[in-house]
């Protein structure tokens, strides 16, 4: 979708995307010409249509968001570590970039199953051998 | 003023790059496979599961190195059929592990990762509406889970698709021109009927299946140790599409598992009819890819 400032004859630039409120997001353009902003307001089925496709919107992208792919990259990278947080479990950078790197869906599976397999074993903290003990334990 | 194709760029919401760029990596990630099949059918029931496990283990055994991800994402089953104990997800050093079962294939399913009575369900802002939505969603997590498994090196990917014509292209589609499409069918009329709908809709789109496969197409009894017909067999209407394989209907494979069921089986009807369909197969995608 773009949008066109019919005055100035230009595409509008996409400025910022608010996260959703009950189901409807908010995405500022302005015309680089005439400033003129434009607020687009989704509706609940569109808000998911967009975030179905597994994309990131917003003006830019920062290299956090790049591993993920996800709409909402940072809100719920910040829910996942206050869980996280909150059980107790800390999660080496290291391994968090393998977190990272499976799909999002299976994302809090993957949390959740590798740390009850280390409170099992009396650990708090997750690294990558932990991650390649699971591998074998789990016989992959 | 100008129209949509005068403007370069999409207004910055990058989501036309994003789309291309999880295309790109899935083709990355599966730079090391060398034949993609998708095996679907169209209708429920033939067995396109059962005949995708079997197959990856014959194939297997022929020496390819096979791996299977169940594209059925509401009703995963590969996981079950390969004997794998319900495990989470691992995330390894390159991406997501795939489990591999006894018989040594790597089987990606959800099946895997979800309780055994569990849908498969996505968290959404429109509950209520999911026949806007679904479709969508599913394609994404068939995409993130292309990209972001650790396939490795492989000879073969098999994809056990969903039933539904649509969806049988859909997928075909989704995956691309890369993607071989393997029919399975039955001998019954019904089952014909509908995979008839799907080679024409795949033809349609320009997809010619590399054959078919014919499950079901006798019962293999124990009292007369012959196959016996199992449905009064209709006109052939896949004409024009090789055979690759007719495969009897086994009881006593049907209650084995997988992994040990070739070998322990090996001097039944069945037992033969996979391997040789599995062996048809591989000289299928090797004669496809020296004409292309």
């Amino acid at each position: 979708m773009k949008f066109l400032c019919v005055r100035c004859d230009v595409p509008l630039k996409l400025l910022e995307t608010r996260p959703p409120a009950d189901g409807s997001l908010t995405i500022l353009y302005a015309c680089p010409t005439c400033g003129h902003r434009v607020a687009m307001l989704t509706n609940p089925h569109e808000t998911q249509l967009v975030t179905s496709l597994g994309v990131r919107l917003g003006p830019e992208e920062r290299d956090s968001d790049r591993a993920s792919g996800c709409p909402f990259a940072e809100v719920a990278r910040e829910a996942a570590e206050r869980a996280a947080r909150d059980e107790g479990l800390e999660w080496t950078p290291e391994a968090r970039r393998r977190l990272e790197r499976i799909p999002e869906f299976v994302r809090p599976m993957a949390r959740a199953g590798i740390e009850h397999y280390a409170r099992e074993r009396g650990l708090r903290r997750v690294d990558e051998a932990l991650l390649d003990e699971a591998r074998e334990h789990f016989g992959m | 003023m100008k129209t949509y194709r005068e403007i370069v760029g999409d207004g910055g919401s990058g989501v036309a790059e994003q789309m291309a760029a999880l295309r790109a990596r899935v083709e990355d990630n599966l730079a090391g496979v060398r034949y993609r099949v998708a095996v679907g059918s169209g209708k429920g029931g033939v067995g396109k599961s059962t005949v995708t496990a079997h197959l990856a283990r014959c194939l297997q055994e022929q020496g390819w190195r096979v791996a299977i991800l169940d594209a059925d994402l509401n009703g995963p089953c590969q996981a079950r059929l390969a004997g794998l104990a319900p495990s989470p997800p691992v995330p390894g050093s390159r991406g997501l592990v795939v489990p591999r079962g006894a018989t040594g294939v790597g089987v990606l399913s959800l099946g895997s990762f979800l309780e055994e009575r569990a849908p498969l369900e996505f968290e959404s802002v429109a509950q209520g509406d999911t026949h806007v939505w679904r479709a969508t969603r599913e394609f994404g997590l068939l995409g993130e889970l292309l990209a972001s498994a650790e396939w490795g090196e492989l000879d073969l990917l098999l994809l056990d698709l969903p039933p539904g014509v649509e969806r049988t292209v859909q997928y075909a589609t989704y995956l691309g021109p890369a993607a071989r499409v393997l029919l399975i069918t039955t001998p019954s009329g019904l089952a014909q009927g509908v995979v008839a709908r799907s080679l024409e809709a795949l033809r349609r789109e320009g997809r010619v299946p590399v054959g078919y496969v014919e499950n079901m197409s006798g019962y293999y009894c124990e009292g007369c140790r012959k196959v016996q017909p199992l449905f009064p067999r209709s006109a052939a209407i896949l004409d024009g599409l090789p055979c690759l394989g007719s495969l009897p209907f086994d009881p006593v494979l049907a209650s084995a598992e997988i992994a040990g069921a070739a070998a322990a089986h090996a001097h039944r009807p069945a037992v033969r009819a996979l391997r040789a369909a599995a062996r048809r197969l591989r000289e299928a995608l090797e004669a496809r890819e020296a004409e292309s």
